[in-house]
């Protein structure tokens, strides 16, 4: 018998360490001074930020005293601390008004998670081996401080790179300010799931690069051009929130909601009407409703101003998009076309939303475009129930993308000597054709800040872990959500439980140590210095009402959790860039042949992992998919015919293989996804991701084509084509029954 | 009666991990299993070895100079739980009082240390008895410490000498007509 | 009147986002099985996500309904119940006692929601992921059923304080943790022998359903069906 097994049928054979029932202090762990005065039982709450997605909600965490097994002085013992052991939204906070996402929820298993890296790590074996060993954080520090000086005074050509997630506020301005002061650096921020595409066409469009907040509590018709909406994208919670009051919030009415795209998801679940639209044809969908709205002067056509006049032939009534024209090349019938335009421009506010997959075809930018013109004319862009724009300021592109840095690392065009890794893991979440494994194997020196081993950190030479969030100070400004400016802050919840270090604060003293420019850059000597000295500033511009100066102002930010303007601000869309011609339709190209790759690939955002990098913690594990109710697991999405012409039951494991790779999941067979179209989740498949997520499942990214959104150069993530094949017998493991309500097979009783 | 024998064997894990370090004090999972079936008997009959203190604290002494049961047990009127107080309050006045008793000693000695004293529980519920008991209450609704603990001006070395049985809870609760649900305190 | 407990739940509103499902493992330390026990259907999810799909492609829709423990009046699992652990508590709800239950799994066995959940084993939480674990809630040993009580720890926590505060419980003070994290506001708790309250508002509605209530178990949790868009009426 395992001992597992054993453990768990009745005793635990064990060491009775810190067992209260034995009554013998010679029996137990020693026991630590408490650093806090607690009082056992009684719980504080204090504000944080969830930092699991872009959308920045405020969190009001529970603290409560309990004992931790700690490591003093390198012996063990416990240790009376506050712990953070709920979580919930921040009533007072602008963008979650006090509701939470079940990725918030689970943001605790972070800072528990058996498998996080308690103290600095040195490589011993190979790279990639898995082999470290403890060192102290003086040793560790110096380690980064000697490469990285070497990098300064050498003359080579040898170069610092930064990879990290997109980030905002006072720790962007720390990272690119420390990269910027050595010479040609280069400064990458990757995320898979990016709001590029959309942040292009609103500056376009709208004069602002940024995604847009939905008023939708207000709207009486929402169309959605397969934005996930109420799951993963843009701002869920803020949006939630609207489509509740949307629905039910106000006494006698109730909007609209159509969601146009070629798989049913979550969001898609929740529409009055689920249509499907062919892959990449979105742009069109919504050029065509325009023409109808346009045609059938419900409104002029110079009511969409500038962003109707990016699109060619917006002025002469787009008459090569009438429904009739067009229905067959984008799988929407005419008459329902009429009757959505119809529909929407009669119930006024109506908003257009597009995101995911639709800005993720080749042609994602025109879509994106088509779109925002539809908006335009529908007149909602800044007005109550419509779509409008932060008052943030636009964030700067970043120097690089991931994969044209992968090319020039590869190709030898720039020497990075070192690479230090934030918040990022691109050797999972990218295609595998861009290299970065390769790239990074070229790189003589790596470093990594992140809590855990990835498949990314796994390849580094020195690891400085991090705090988890609830450990760390904590600040944003969300770009998306609500109209009110919103610049958030908090402090740590509760002590580190283990010898990590916040990463701005290792940053700020290898600068201080290094000297010359960097230390001249970063005169701050922790984070939280800085984010004080940022706040000063936001008082001077802000002022206050409430608060007398400065050092009051951030008090209160820090109890409440930010400060945020008492008023709403829509800021008046002006014209975007007139960036030369008019963009013209173009139809979404794929990467495969039809005849050899018969199927259009749908990787989507996971409801529990999003983009894969919260598959390691457990309770998202469990947690039944939405829609499939699959746990434990990764499975491929095919239509019921589909699935009976090329003989695949569900539970059957097939192999689904694209012109770049092959993977293997088990088949689910849904009639929310049209026959040609084959759908996957993004997050399952890791390779190396603590024992909760290694080696379980498939990753979708890795099948997939470099092809490019067209005019922003960003991944093209949906337009890869794949051919499917059963290959024997799959594992499912689904919590949820028959997909009906009424199964055919009890219909004869 | 094979597996029984070898599941009464079983003791303890091994001192030494596969790698030869020596192995940490406690085990990597938490769980309400009992640690040995010897744990369990004894909790199922309610068998609780009397405790040893790790210095012989006599509250006859502290009473008896005028402190108060909440000057030390902090929050009791407040949540659920009463506070055994940490080595840091104890010597706000031992540092200067008392400071050649050997228990004294001992206390500045963990203080030096860096630990905190390892108090063994007297008064508390079995696990499986799954209770959820609320000082708070009982104390705004005036119920002296006594009532449960005893008078502690007559005790030195703390012991158990009010048994908390269901019965004693419910007896009294009949009598002050409190909430008599199962979930009061079960949950 | 004593208090009833009961919560309605607006269909219309709700979109399956299992919000609820992660707040509730989070709040009632419910322990994860493992990919091998939940393979046998052993996952211990007291708030679930029912969803059902309609129609074949391309004409599809899907309906989400969160199921949870429906606290019956006229419960099915207590009478089957030979040590008293499920019973009808004075506010309403079916409690479950963990020291009373002996594990012959009747309760759940009567249960037509499947809302009970057995431990089969000791639940393990690999350190030091027990340090999220709420003192405020027990942990369940080997052989015991649970399930939800409409987080019955914060109706204690919540009817506690009021009295020490000295004033008379306000509507939607107390907030079990699906309510409080649902994102679309689609859930609502309260007092149902109460009519001003927001839930007995809800209650009345002209949606109002309840879960199998023709089996006669008097479910206190209603469901308010999801509606359709009355607007083509007026275009």
């Amino acid at each position: 018998m395992e001992r597992r097994d054993f453990l768990k049928i009745s005793a635990a054979a064990g060491a009775t360490a810190a067992l209260e029932g034995c009554g013998n202090p010679d029996h137990q762990l020693i026991r630590f001074v408490p650093e806090e005065d607690l009082i056992p039982g009684l719980a504080t709450w204090k504000p944080s930020i969830c930092t699991l997605c872009p959308a920045g909600c405020g969190l009001s965490v529970r603290v409560m005293p309990g004992d931790a097994e700690v490591v003093r002085k390198g012996q063990l013992g416990l240790l009376k601390m506050g712990l953070a052991k709920k979580l919930e939204g921040n009533p007072a906070h602008p963008i979650n008004r006090g509701k939470l996402c079940p990725r918030g929820q689970a943001g605790l298993q972070v800072t528990y998670h058996p498998d996080r890296l308690k103290g600095p790590l040195v490589r011993t074996g190979r790279r990639g081996s898995g082999q470290f060993r403890e060192v102290s954080w003086d040793d560790a520090i110096q380690q980064l401080v000697s490469h990285l000086s070497d990098l300064q005074e050498s003359k080579s050509e040898g170069r610092l790179a930064f990879v990290t997630a997109p980030l905002r506020g006072q720790r962007k301005m720390i990272i690119d300010t420390f990269a910027a002061s050595f010479k040609r650096s280069m400064a990458v921020e990757f995320a898979f799931f990016d709001d590029s595409v959309i942040r292009s066409a609103n500056a376009a469009s709208f004069g602002h690069a940024l995604p847009p907040t939905v008023d939708m509590g207000e709207s009486n018709y929402v169309i959605s051009f397969g934005a996930d909406f109420l799951g993963t994208w843009n701002s869920p919670v803020a949006q939630s929130l609207g489509f509740g009051q949307m629905r039910k919030g106000r006494p006698g009415e109730r909007g609209k909601f159509v969601q146009f795209e070629p798989r049913i998801s979550q969001t898609g679940a929740s529409a009055d009407e689920w249509i499907p639209v062919e892959p990449g044809a979105e742009g069109m969908l919504a050029l065509s409703l325009a023409h109808v709205i346009i045609a059938e002067k419900q409104r002029p056509a110079a009511a969409a101003g500038h962003a109707g006049s990016l699109v060619e032939g917006w002025s002469q009534g787009l008459t090569d998009f009438a429904p009739e024209k067009i229905a067959a090349q984008i799988g929407v019938k005419p008459e329902t076309i009429r009757r959505i335009a119809r529909e929407a421009a009669a119930h006024d506010p109506a908003v257009a939303l597009i995101g995911d997959a639709a800005v993720a075809h080749t042609n994602g930018l025109f879509n994106a475009l088509a779109v925002n013109a539809l908006n335009a004319l529908l007149g909602s862009v800044g007005k109550p129930g419509g779509v409008l724009f932060g008052p943030v300021p636009a964030a700067k592109q970043p120097a690089a993308s991931l994969e044209s840095w992968a090319a020039q690392v590869n190709s030898g065009a720039a020497a990075v000597e070192v690479l230090l890794l934030y918040n990022a893991n691109p050797v999972f979440a990218a295609p595998a054709v861009w290299g970065v494994h390769a790239a990074l194997d070229k790189i003589p020196f790596i470093a990594s800040f992140g809590s855990f081993i990835d498949e990314t950190s796994a390849l580094a030479d020195l690891i400085l872990p991090d705090h988890s969030a609830l450990e760390s100070w904590l600040e944003d400004t969300p770009v998306s959500g609500s109209g009110k400016v919103v610049v958030s802050v908090a402090p740590p919840t509760m002590n580190p439980l283990h010898n990590t270090r916040a990463m701005p604060d290792v940053l700020l003293e290898v600068a201080h140590r290094l000297g010359g420019e960097s230390a001249k850059a970063l005169p701050w000597k922790t984070y939280d210095e800085a984010i004080q000295a940022s706040f000063a500033a936001l008082y001077k511009e802000m002022g206050s009402k409430t608060a007398k100066d400065a050092e009051e102002f951030w008090k209160k930010a820090q109890e409440q959790g930010g400060w945020w303007s008492a008023e709403e601000s829509r800021v008046t869309p002006v014209s975007g860039s007139s960036a030369g011609a008019a963009v013209k339709n173009s139809a979404p190209r794929f990467d495969g042949n039809p005849s050899e790759y018969p199927y259009y690939f749908l990787p989507f955002a996971s409801q529990l992992f999003y983009d894969g990098s919260l598959a390691h913690l457990p309770w998202m594990q469990e947690a039944p998919d939405p829609l499939s109710t699959v746990m434990w697991g990764a499975w491929v999405e095919i239509n019921p015919r589909t699935a009976e012409k090329l003989a695949i039951k569900q539970g059957d494991l097939v192999e689904v293989a694209s012109p770049h790779g092959k993977l293997e999941a088990p088949a689910l067979v849904t009639p929310g996804i049209a026959p040609d179209v084959i759908a996957m989740p993004v997050g399952q498949g890791h390779e190396n991701f603590t024992r909760y997520a290694t080696g379980r499942g498939a990753n979708p990214i890795s099948i997939l084509s470099s092809a490019t959104v067209e005019g922003t150069g960003s991944l093209a993530w949906a337009a890869t084509r794949v051919t499917l094949s059963s290959v024997g017998q799959g594992k499912l493991i689904l919590f949820g029954g028959s997909l009906s309500e009424n199964p055919p097979e009890l219909k004869h009783r | 009666m094979v597996v029984l024998g070898w599941v009464l064997k079983e003791k303890g894990l091994p001192a030494q991990r596969a790698d030869g370090s020596p192995q940490a004090a406690s085990s990597d999972v938490f769980t309400p299993a009992h640690p040995t079936i010897a744990d369990a008997i004894r909790e199922f009959f309610d068998l609780r070895p009397k405790p040893v203190q790790p210095i012989a604290y006599t509250h006859k002494v502290h009473l008896g100079n005028g402190m108060q049961c909440t000057d030390c047990h902090v929050g009791v009127d407040q949540g659920p739980d009463a506070r055994i107080p940490s080595v840091n309050f104890c010597m706000t006045c031992h540092q200067v009082i008392a400071t050649d008793k050997p228990e004294i000693r001992k206390l500045a000695a963990y203080r030096a240390r860096g630990e905190d004293i390892p108090w063994q529980r007297v008064y508390g519920f079995e696990p499986s008895a799954h209770v959820k008991f609320n000082h708070a209450p009982h104390i705004r609704a005036g119920v002296d410490c006594s009532v449960c603990h005893g008078d502690m001006r007559q005790q030195t070395v703390a012991e158990r000498k009010v048994d908390h049985t269901m019965g004693f809870c419910i007896a009294c609760h009949q009598q002050k007509n409190a909430p008599l649900d199962c979930v009061t305190c079960h949950f | 009147m004593a208090r009833q407990w009961g919560m309605a739940i607006d269909l219309d509103r709700c979109t399956g986002c299992e919000a609820c499902v992660v707040a509730c493992h989070a709040e009632n330390n419910i322990s994860t099985v493992g990919e091998e026990q939940a393979a046998i259907g052993r996952a211990k999810h007291w708030i679930r996500v029912e969803r059902y799909y309609e129609g074949e492609f391309p004409d599809v829709t899907v309906k989400f309904m969160p199921v949870l423990c429906q606290q019956c009046d006229a419960a099915p699992c207590e009478p089957v119940c030979p040590t008293f652990a499920s019973y009808h508590t004075s506010e309403g709800l079916n409690g479950q006692v963990y020291n009373r239950c002996i594990g012959t799994r009747y309760c759940a066995n009567a249960c037509p929601y499947t809302v009970r959940f057995f431990n089969f084993y000791n639940p393990i939480w690999e350190k030091p992921l027990q340090l999220q674990l709420n003192p405020d809630v027990s942990i369940r040993s080997v052989g015991t059923m649970e399930k939800c009580m409409f987080c019955v720890q914060r109706i204690k926590a919540g009817e506690i304080q009021a009295a020490a505060e000295k004033h008379e419980l306000r509507d939607g003070e107390i907030q079990p943790a699906c309510v409080q994290s649902c994102p679309t506001r689609a859930m609502v708790f309260g007092d149902l022998s109460d009519p001003e309250s927001e839930v007995s508002r809800w209650a009345g509605s002209s949606r109002a359903t309840k879960l199998l209530g023709e089996l006669g178990t008097r479910p206190k949790v209603t469901y308010l069906q999801r509606d359709s868009w009355h607007g083509s009426e007026d275009a």
